[in-house]
């Protein structure tokens, strides 16, 4: 309501500024030749200076001013004709249509672009609002502001930090855990926190930083299930199958019904069971040539690292026929055929068997010289 | 508040409309009252356009993230300045603050503007306004600043990180007011054009306009190559880049129409080449505009895949330039022609100027939308890169840069050469001085370098050279010069200085182009280098955290003869981790005039890579400017620029005693 008012006295102002000087009786013109006079004048006590200051010979400066003096007379011959007499209805409309344009012209275009309804919302403004009417994001950029100004406050990292994790922003995460451990001191929970944040901002791998992190959670407290579960899988990861398939079970046994890492580790280990009967997973083409210039652990960990992304994407993503097409290709290559047999009963069970993609991976898989089977297991 | 901005942006635009129409059909019919509508509408237009921007600033400085183009250019972390300066970093913005120039000189010639004749005033303020109209549409219809979004993010995706730098606050805006300062003259033109007369009074009219345009067009580019210097991270201050021509084109044609519009008022010659100049200039600023905002210039291929800003300029353009040219094709024959004069005389050599100037202006021009032109036909990418200019544009200064003292000396109507050049002996003496020091004790292996040092004592010495003779130094008594020296018209000391300006700037380049050095080395904490007998010291990098970048920052200390500390030089790298990006902060030491440069790159196994410049003079290039501007800026002030208005005459009894008495 008060931005109708405001704009409606802006328009008012807008068309005074057309109507005032339309509607005010004309003041006497006064004659365009005055100005040149003016100038002229000016040109001739310059001259009169300079010849002074003996910058120009008299000679000249007498010449200089004649020259003036010519146009100072051309100017007082040329009378400006002046206009006047009735003007035409049309023309006598062109003041009225000036004053209603600028109402009609402005309220029309802004009708069309303006959003009048949308407030303005400063960011501190809505910071302050009451959190039930925020938004997740609006309450998290407040616990942010809130935390750039008071950097020492543990427990706000420490509530933050989940959030985090649940929105996505794993490095975000990984820096509210660190931020928490640092000042509240290290405790299991934060740590192997910290060292989830890590794998997920590394895209799954399982680094030194975060392996770290999950050995310090055991430290703490040595049933940290977490922590155990994301060290199976580094097991796993550095291909030390068994010892991962191991570390799972015991979780699979130990845990109570309804924790959820109970589940990650059956669903781990089934995924693993599926692996250890086929030893040696395999990158694609161009990864297989430029592993050659490496040490043959540095290989190993590398080809591992490929398929097992591929894998991942796979799962994550499975409506993807050119990355099964890729996924069989790469266990093909390594000559691992039985395995490429696996993935194309993953793939064909993941896109519907009677699907276009299906028949196109089935019909790829078929010109490399592989058949649909039965499932392995 | 946010929609209040939006709608004093629409009513700008309804007011531009009646300006441009309402006063330009008032003074055909010389209706009093309706040219009486040009002041008031231009100074409300002024003011709603005014209160547009400050609310779009308003709402920067409050991160205001429902409005689409907060959200993609601010942060809340960011300091206050970046904030501020954001307004004008993104295109809607700076296409407003275009814009809002534009009205502020609108408003300055309906207020200034008093004493015109009327129908001049009124002419004037209706071009003035029908530029506005293009570009409020413009900015309405493709690029409005203040499109709305719902809900609102709660952070914004921060500022180009190259940008937030304190050069964003000067140069833009520097830089706009030239640009936009030349549509004051062009106004002038057109309104002369329409009007079918042009006089003395006219050419007054338009002098100082074009001086302040001129003064802030020099600043800006100024600015705007120190800022690309320091920022960049790799010593160059002028790239020959389409940007940066795009701001130089203008700059030459205005610095032509400066020294035409004297020939037209002195000796009343040249009016329809100063006309024509006054068109092109300021069309030569509509080029820029379209080069920089269009986005034809990253890639000919991105401007065809989203057109609609880059054809709607293109439409701007093509209505002004053709317009005014095409008014200027029919017009210009039935203006009164000026006197003839003699070849060797002050008008005389203001001709030269004009066509050495357009000339290089000629050879920018090509060299900037040729590439474009090719890659438009062709699709082929070329470059025309510092070689094409070097090869072009310096030949074509050189002979107008000599011939430069010898312009102010001459006398109007008919010069004496001979006459000139013997008071210039001295000045000469003292270049063939300099080119002979510079070839035999500092570098003889450059003659280039010593005959560009010559030329620079040339330009400035012959500059002083006309105060002194203007004083009568040597004929007449000290204390009768030194009177006679303070009563010199202040244009004369514009004139001065700004020639003063331009050779410092000349030693400026010839110093940190033909006598600098350079060296890249990978460094250790500890190490000393050497270069051109300046011992630097690398001690140790630090993580600095900034309000919103990661800072890497190199310690370096430059050592005096005897190992103790000069002076201490960080030099670092900023990362930016909104728009994961880094930027380089050039540590930068200024010893006298000239300046060691270190910028630093990667660690690597053997240590920093660093980069050393040594560059001596660097900051004359840029100090030219300055002087250049302070010259500009008192030719200004010349009491006689104010003259032309018969109701200021009261005035004029004042001044002229303290003259007469010198």
């Amino acid at each position: 309501m008060l931005f109708w008012v405001i704009a409606a006295v802006l328009t008012l102002g807008a068309s005074l500024a057309v109507l005032l000087p339309l509607a005010a009786r004309p003041k006497s013109e006064s004659s365009d030749t005055a100005h040149d006079l003016e100038v002229y004048r000016d040109q001739l006590s310059e001259l009169d200076r300079d010849l002074d200051r003996g910058l120009i010979q008299p000679s000249e400066a007498e010449q200089a001013r004649a020259e003036i003096g010519r146009r100072i007379l051309r100017l007082s011959a040329a009378r400006q004709e002046q206009a006047g007499g009735e003007r035409s209805f049309g023309l006598r409309l062109i003041p009225v249509i000036a004053v209603l344009a600028v109402p009609l012209v402005s309220w029309a275009v802004y009708a069309r672009l303006g959003s009048p309804d949308i407030p303005s919302q400063p960011l501190s403004e809505r910071l302050a609002r009451n959190p039930a009417d925020s938004t997740v994001d609006e309450l998290v950029a407040r616990a942010e502001s809130h935390l750039a100004a008071n950097p020492s406050d543990g427990r706000g990292w420490e509530v933050l930090a989940p959030i985090y994790m649940r929105m996505q922003r794993f490095s975000d995460s990984a820096r509210a855990y660190d931020n928490a451990i640092r000042l509240l001191g290290s405790n299991a929970d934060r740590q192997s926190g910290l060292g989830e944040a890590l794998v997920n901002a590394a895209g799954g791998r399982i680094a030194g930083d975060a392996r770290a992190a999950f050995l310090a959670a055991l430290e703490h407290d040595p049933s940290d299930a977490r922590s155990q579960f994301f060290l199976a899988m580094a097991s796993a990861q550095d291909g030390r199958m068994e010892d991962a398939v191991a570390s799972w079970k015991r979780m699979r046994d130990s845990l109570p019904e309804g924790s959820p890492w109970r589940g990650a580790a059956g669903q781990a280990l089934a995924q693993a069971g599926l692996e250890m009967a086929e030893r040696g997973p395999g990158p694609g083409q161009e990864e297989v040539e430029a592993a050659t210039a490496m040490s043959e652990q540095d290989r190993a960990e590398m080809i591992a690292g490929m398929v097992e992304r591929l894998d991942e994407r796979l799962r994550e993503n499975p409506q993807d026929g050119e990355g099964w097409k890729q996924l069989i290709r790469s266990h093909l290559v390594l000559g691992d055929a039985n395995k490429a047999r696996d993935v194309l009963a993953r793939a064909v069970e993941a896109l519907g068997a009677d699907t276009e993609q299906a028949k196109a991976v089935i019909a790829f898989a078929a010109s490399n010289g592989l058949k649909m089977t039965e499932q392995v297991q | 508040m946010v929609e209040i901005g939006h709608f004093a942006l629409v009513l700008a635009l309804a007011l531009g409309l009646v300006q441009m129409t309402v006063p330009l059909i008032g003074a055909r019919l010389r209706d009093e009252r309706m040219m009486a509508v040009a002041g008031p509408v231009t100074l409300a237009g002024f003011v709603f356009t005014a209160l547009s921007f400050a609310i779009l600033t308003m709402a920067y400085a409050r991160s205001d993230f429902s409005l689409q183009n907060v959200w993609e250019n601010s942060h809340s972390l960011k300091p206050m300045l970046y904030k501020i300066t954001g307004v004008w970093g993104n295109h809607e913005g700076s296409m407003l603050l275009w814009v809002f120039i534009l009205t502020f000189f609108g408003a300055l010639v309906a207020i200034f503007g008093r004493n015109l004749p009327t129908t001049l005033r009124a002419t004037v303020l209706a071009v003035q306004g029908s530029v506005g109209v293009a570009f409020f549409l413009f900015i309405l219809i493709t690029s409005n600043p203040f499109t709305r979004l719902s809900p609102a993010p709660v952070e914004g995706r921060d500022l180009n990180p190259i940008l937030q730098d304190i050069g964003l606050a000067i140069h833009p805006p520097l830089l706009y007011l030239g640009y936009v300062g030349f549509s004051v003259s062009f106004a002038f033109s057109v309104a002369a054009l329409i009007e079918g007369r042009i006089d003395a009074a006219w050419a007054r009219w338009v002098r100082p306009w074009t001086l302040v345009a001129w003064v802030f067009l020099t600043g800006g580019i100024a600015m705007g190559s120190y800022w690309a210097y320091y920022e960049l991270g790799w010593g160059g201050f002028w790239f020959w880049d389409p940007v940066e021509n795009a701001s130089f084109m203008p700059w030459l044609a205005g610095t032509a129409l400066l020294h035409s519009a004297i020939v037209m008022e002195k000796r009343s010659a040249l009016k329809i080449w100063t006309l024509l100049l006054a068109i092109l200039t300021f069309s030569l600023s509509l080029l820029g505009t379209f080069l920089v905002r269009s986005g034809v210039l990253t890639s000919v291929h991105a401007f065809a895949a989203d057109p609609s800003r880059g054809v709607f300029i293109l439409c701007i353009l093509m209505l002004f330039i053709g317009g005014s040219l095409a008014l200027f094709a029919l017009r210009a024959s039935s203006l009164t022609q000026g006197g003839l004069f003699q070849p060797i005389s002050r008008e005389g050599a203001l001709v030269l100027n004009n066509l050495f100037l357009t000339t290089a202006t000629a050879t920018v021009f090509i060299g900037t939308l040729y590439p474009l032109l090719v890659e438009a036909l062709s699709g082929d990418k070329i470059s025309v890169g510092p070689p094409f200019f070097n090869l072009t544009f310096i030949p074509l200064m050189v002979p107008l840069l000599v011939l430069v003292p010898f312009g102010p000396l001459l006398a109007w109507k008919r010069g004496d050469a001979l006459a000139a050049a013997q008071r210039l002996m001295f000045a000469f003496a003292a270049a063939l001085a300099a080119v002979l020091v510079t070839a035999f004790l500092i570098d003889g292996s450059s003659a280039i370098a010593a005959l560009g040092v010559g030329l620079a004592i040339w330009l400035m010495i012959g500059a002083l050279t006309d105060l002194a003779v203007k004083a009568g130094l040597g004929n007449v008594e000290p204390s009768v010069a030194w009177r006679r020296f303070i009563g010199l018209p202040r244009s004369v000391f514009g004139t001065a200085l700004a020639h003063l300006g331009l050779g410092l700037t000349v030693l400026g380049l010839v110093g940190a182009i033909c006598f600098g050095t350079e060296s890249v080395l990978t460094m250790k904490p500890e190490q000393i280098t050497e270069l051109s007998g300046k011992r630097v010291r690398f001690d140790n990098v630090v993580p600095v955290q900034g309000p919103n970048y990661n800072d890497e920052r190199a310690h370096f200390s430059l050592l005096g003869p005897a190992g103790e500390v000069r002076r201490e030089i960080w030099s670092s790298r900023r990362f930016y981790p909104v728009r994961q990006m880094n930027t380089t902060e050039a540590g930068i030491a200024t010893l006298g005039f000239s300046q060691l440069y270190i910028s630093i790159g990667e660690t690597t196994e053997s240590g920093l890579v660093v980069r050393l410049w040594w560059k001596p003079f660097v900051t004359l290039i840029w100090g030219g400017g300055l002087v250049m501007m302070a010259g500009g800026t008192l030719s200004l002030l010349d009491r006689r620029l104010r003259v032309g208005a018969p109701a200021r005459r009261s005035r004029k009894g004042a001044v002229k005693p303290a003259v007469e008495a010198a």
